[in-house]
């Protein structure tokens, strides 16, 4: 279902799944293209986690989806913003943050009872992933290779404010005492996590792939995660 | 090596078998664009558990496959 929510600059759509009773996932996905390739398989994992009896949004940042805001003016703050709001349209229902890679730094006003986290990265990571980017587009000798050159900077495809990516440094996912934690991991990932999947990451794959047996095992291993909470 | 290509490229398994030293890939391969350069080299900093400085980049080390591999051991500890 398209339902929506308010933030303090408009509305963003929010599509929801399963239950309107019971626990709840609020998904923030990675940043730009990565958002694009992860995307089916957060939906596919949404569906098996209504399975579980777990309702879940996952709602369009400003300046993403179908956002009326421009893309370039979008910054972090708002994103976190937009997040805190989304989490508030869910009621009192209880709320757990479902988030994954840059998705962890929005992830940071919402009064949520507990952070899920796939694969969380600092903002230094993904500023690295930008330069590394940018560097590999110069190989081709493309004029948007340069750093600093223009203003948005385009980020495969993404117009992104310079505004947005100083936001990034020093940005780090939430990690609060007493709010419950879970950080899960895939692939070759050796940095300390809860659990480590044997499975490609889809923010990694040039060609997207269903992989419904990972959407599988991830809504298995957040529903029992929840359940531990709700203990 | 074939595994990160295969897994970032969604290359067959058949297909980064069949790879030798001197097949060529940046140019070459329709697959292998920008981002999926950048997705290479940060996987291969995961499985290998190095750092490439991006200054380190340049079109040569991904000319081949043969290049790929002999700038990925060079970096991988002993």
């Amino acid at each position: 279902m398209i339902d929506h929510y308010d933030w303090p600059g408009g509305r963003e759509a929010m599509l929801r799944f399963g239950p309107a009773q019971g626990p709840v996932v609020l998904v923030a996905l990675p940043f730009w293209e990565e958002a694009n390739r992860t995307r089916a398989l957060v939906v596919a994992m949404l569906r098996r986690l209504a399975d579980h009896g777990i309702g879940g949004a996952l709602p369009d940042w400003p300046g993403t989806g179908e956002s009326l805001v421009e893309t370039e003016k979008a910054t972090l703050l708002q994103w976190r913003q937009a997040h805190e709001a989304a989490a508030d349209a869910l009621g009192d229902r209880r709320s757990y943050g479902v988030s994954i890679r840059a998705g962890t730094l929005v992830d940071s006003f919402g009064p949520l009872s507990g952070r899920w986290h796939l694969a969380p990265m600092t903002g230094e990571a993904v500023l690295r992933d930008v330069i590394r980017l940018r560097a590999a587009a110069g190989l081709r000798g493309n004029e948007h290779g340069l750093f600093g050159a223009e203003s948005p900077v385009r980020i495969a495809g993404n117009r992104v404010s310079p505004h947005f990516l100083a936001e990034l440094a020093g940005a780090e996912p939430y990690d609060q005492p007493g709010v419950p934690r879970r950080v899960v991991r895939l692939g070759h990932d050796r940095a300390p996590a809860d659990r480590t999947i044997d499975a490609v990451p889809p923010w990694r794959r040039a060609e997207s792939q269903e992989d419904p047996e990972l959407a599988a095992t991830l809504a298995q291993d957040i529903a029992e995660w929840i359940a531990s909470c709700e203990g | 090596m074939r595994g990160v290509l295969a897994d970032v490229l969604g290359l067959s398994q058949e297909r980064v078998e069949s790879f030798r030293a001197d097949t060529p890939l940046f140019g070459a391969l329709p697959e292998l664009d920008s981002m999926a350069v950048a997705g290479v080299l940060t996987e291969l900093e995961d499985r290998l558990g190095i750092l490439i400085e991006d200054d380190e980049v340049d079109g040569e080390m991904l000319e081949t496959f043969g290049q790929l591999v002999a700038f990925a051991s060079a970096k991988a500890p002993a």
